[in-house]
Formats: C-alpha cells, structure tokens, sequence
C-alpha cells in the first residue's frame, strides 16, 4: 500500500503543479482517473476501486468540489474498467488508451452530473466538447507513464492480473 | 471466476460507494459540515508547503522554457507595460483633485467605500484546480484574517468571495463561476438594479433581471449595489455591459457582460474584511 500512496501523491502533486497549468479551452487534463483505470487494468475491478476510492479521497482534500465525490466516482470507474475489460487481452496495444478515453471521460460526465444533484449546478455549465477534448487526448497520451507507476506500485505486494506473466507484460511494454 | 472472489469483490466496492456516500453526506449537511471542512484544513496545511516546494522547484524549469520561447511576445509585453505606466502616472496626477473631492462627498454622505475597509492582501497559489469549478487558492486563511463570505477585489474590479477558509489558505469562488450571483447597480444615478450571473469559466457573464428596454450603452459600467443584506459591499465596479437586446415579449432584457477585473491577472488580490449586516 505504501506505493501506492506514494504514486497517487506523485499524481496529485503533477496535477496540482503541472496539469493545471495547461489549460487549453477552458479545460486542463486530468490525471485522478487514470489512476484507477491502470489499477484496474493491471490488477482488476477490486484494485481499481480501491485504488480510485483512496485517489479520489486524496484530490478531495485540496480540490473546492463535494468532499468525496472524487472518491465515489474513482471507485466506480475502477470497478467498471476492471469488470468491462476483464475479458479483453491485457496485452492488446489499444486496451489502455481506449480505456483511458472512454474512462476518463465517462468519469468527468458522471462527476459533473452527480456534483450537479448535490447542487454544484455549476458543474454542468463547462464547456463540455473542450473538456472531453483536453481530458480525452492527455488521458491516451498520459495514461502510458501513469500505468508504469502503476505497475510498480502494484508490484510490491505480488499484485499482478494472473492472466499476464510479468514476461508478456514486458514486451508488450 | 470462483463465487466467493466475486461475492468479495461485490461486497468491497459496496463498501467503498457506502462509505463515499457518507462521506459525501457529513459534507453536504450544515451540522457535520465543521468536520469535513476540518479535515480538509489539517490536509491543505500539509500540502500547500509541499506543493510550493514543489512549485519552486520546477518554476525556473518551466520560466526558462518560456523565455527561451516567448521572448519576442514578452519584449512587446514589458514595453506595453512601459507605457500604460507612464499613462497611468499622468493619470493620477490628472485624478488627484478629483479623488479629493470624491473622498469629502463620500464622507458627507456616509457612503461606505472600500478604502475605508481593512483587507488583506492575499498571493494566489492556484488557479483553476478543477475543471468543474471558477475558483482560486489564496495564500491567506483564518489565521490571517481571512473568512468564508469576505469580498475579493483586484485587478480593476470584484474577483468574487471566499467560499473555504482554512488555517493558513483559502479558496476563492470567482465571479465567472455558475454559482456566483452578485446584486449590482447601473445607469445614471445608478437607479437600475440586476443580478450578475456567472456562466462557468469558459463562458460570459449575465446579466439578469434588468427590465425590457432598460437603457444601456456597450461598456457600462455595473458595480455592486450594496441594498440591505447583500453579499458585498457598494460600489466595487462588477462587470462591463458587452451585449444586450430585448426580444419580442421577453420579461427582461437579455444582457451578456465582461468581469471588471481581469481574471487572467490575479497574482495578488485583496481580501476586504467585511460582513454583510444582518
């Protein structure tokens, strides 16, 4: 757990610092949901909604957004990318940034509407074409050194999908 | 897959979206409100000292990219800069009987303006950490003096109000934000009244409840009305008339505007000290 904390820390520092910065439209990538898109990739549903609830919590504490609606969507975006593609080749080339995209983006949707039900009504105002636009390509471009913190800190306790030998995986990579 | 691993694995994500919801719930309800927004304090004076360093750390990485590839655009910029200095010079000196003047007939009329009211001045740490929401982080929280519903002003005009206040930063809602609505005054005499709404921060501002046919001229000048129980105080200029029409039957006349200030210029702004009277 140990590195795992520490990669979403990392995460959330480059968010903070970094991503921010970048904001094309409006909008800035986002790099919470990659985190437990690549857990749940790496290592199933129940990683990632572990992953995506104790990321999500983490970006809730400095973000001015409902405290823990980061982490009930990065939960469920966790589970749902582990369930949808536990069935697909974890080595296939297009898995991770078709997940990234459609995660992340389905991700900010459900934020914004769930956020907009607690009365954040604001949330739904953005320019949404911009922000599935930034968030959709820096998440595809993105999701690749984000799955390798990933990958290390999973490996610490011998998490690995059982389906992928840490050989295939690496030529894959 | 064995029954028992997806029996688990069904049981922890239920776990994990009960316990966001509870926590979601002591957010959102006023009685255990304190206890999210404390936690919430602790962490933020953790990380804003972590973060800085970290800023401080990759700033001159990113300056120096920058310079390397903006130097013609920052050249005209410090030049531009040159020159609304000197106008700005002539300009006070021009103003300064004027100012006199305004300042005796304000204090002739009791008229509450800003200068009068302390502040504190606030550096911005962080614009934008959302995508959903207008807001900023001022370096500035409850141990400097600054609370949840204090005005912020700079850069020509309101900024908006804090909405967080924590031990030692606070967070901004900007006036662009969807939540935002501010009472404002215009015209000559200032004897028409509105609401300006921010549309999010990628979209203009509104004006909103202003009669049909309401005379106006591009530019107008909208500044807080300061009426009994408003969020502000009077006179901080708001908003710039940019559009407007009435259509065919419509109740109010539709009005798009500017913010005042220039939101893309907020390095430092001011925390008014002032509570709205009850």
């Amino acid at each position: 757990m140990l590195r795992v904390a520490l990669v979403i820390l990392v995460v959330l520092m480059v968010q903070q610092t970094v991503m921010v910065a970048l904001r094309i439209g409006g909008a800035h990538p986002d790099l919470l949901w990659l985190l437990p898109i690549t857990a749940a990739l790496l290592d199933g549903p129940e990683t990632g909604a572990i992953v995506g609830f104790w990321a999500g919590l983490s970006f809730d504490l400095v973000l001015p957004t409902p405290f823990g609606l980061s982490a009930l969507v990065g939960c469920v975006l966790g589970y749902a990318v582990g369930s949808l593609t536990a069935a697909a080749d974890p080595r296939a080339g297009w898995i991770k940034p078709v997940a990234a995209v459609a995660g992340s983006i389905g991700a900010d949707m459900l934020f914004a509407v769930l956020g907009a039900i607690l009365g954040q009504s604001q949330m739904v105002q953005v320019d949404f074409l911009s922000l599935f636009l930034v968030v959709g390509i820096s998440s595809a471009v993105l999701v690749l050194p984000v799955n390798r913190l990933m990958r290390w800190a999973l490996a610490e306790e011998g998490h690995r999908r059982s389906l992928v030998s840490a050989q295939s995986e690496s030529r894959a990579w | 897959m064995p029954r028992s691993r997806r029996s688990r694995r069904t049981l922890t994500v239920i776990v994990l979206v009960v316990l966001s919801l509870s926590l979601i719930s002591l957010d959102q309800n006023s009685r255990t409100h304190s206890l999210t927004s404390g936690v919430k304090s602790v962490a933020n004076d953790v990380y804003s000292p972590l973060r800085q360093g970290v800023l401080d750390v990759i700033s001159p990485i990113g300056d120096f990219f920058a310079g390397a590839f903006n130097y013609g655009s920052v050249q005209s910029q410090n030049e531009r800069l040159e020159r609304t200095i000197g106008e700005l010079r002539a300009a006070q000196l021009e103003q300064g009987f004027e100012r006199n003047q305004l300042r005796d007939i304000t204090a002739l009329e009791n008229l509450p303006f800003l200068q009068s009211l302390p502040t504190v001045t606030a550096q911005t740490q962080d614009e934008y950490s959302s995508n959903f929401t207008a807001t900023i982080t001022l370096d500035k929280g409850r141990a400097d003096g600054v609370d949840v519903g204090y005005p912020v002003v700079g850069a020509g005009g309101l900024v908006g109000h804090v909405i967080q206040s924590f031990h030692h930063t606070s967070v901004v809602q900007l006036v662009t934000d969807g939540q935002s609505k501010v009472d404002v005054t215009f015209g000559n005499g200032n004897q028409f009244l509105g609401i300006v709404d921010g549309q999010g921060p990628s979209s203009s501002m509104t004006a909103d409840l202003v009669p049909p046919h309401t005379p106006l001229k591009k530019g107008e000048p909208m500044f807080t009305s300061g009426l009994d129980a408003a969020s502000y105080p009077p006179g901080i200029p708001v908003a710039t008339a940019r559009t407007f029409h009435t259509s065919a039957g419509a109740s109010q006349e539709t009005i798009d505007v500017d913010p005042a200030a220039d939101l893309s210029q907020l390095a430092y702004v001011d925390v008014v000290q002032w509570v709205p009277s009850t």
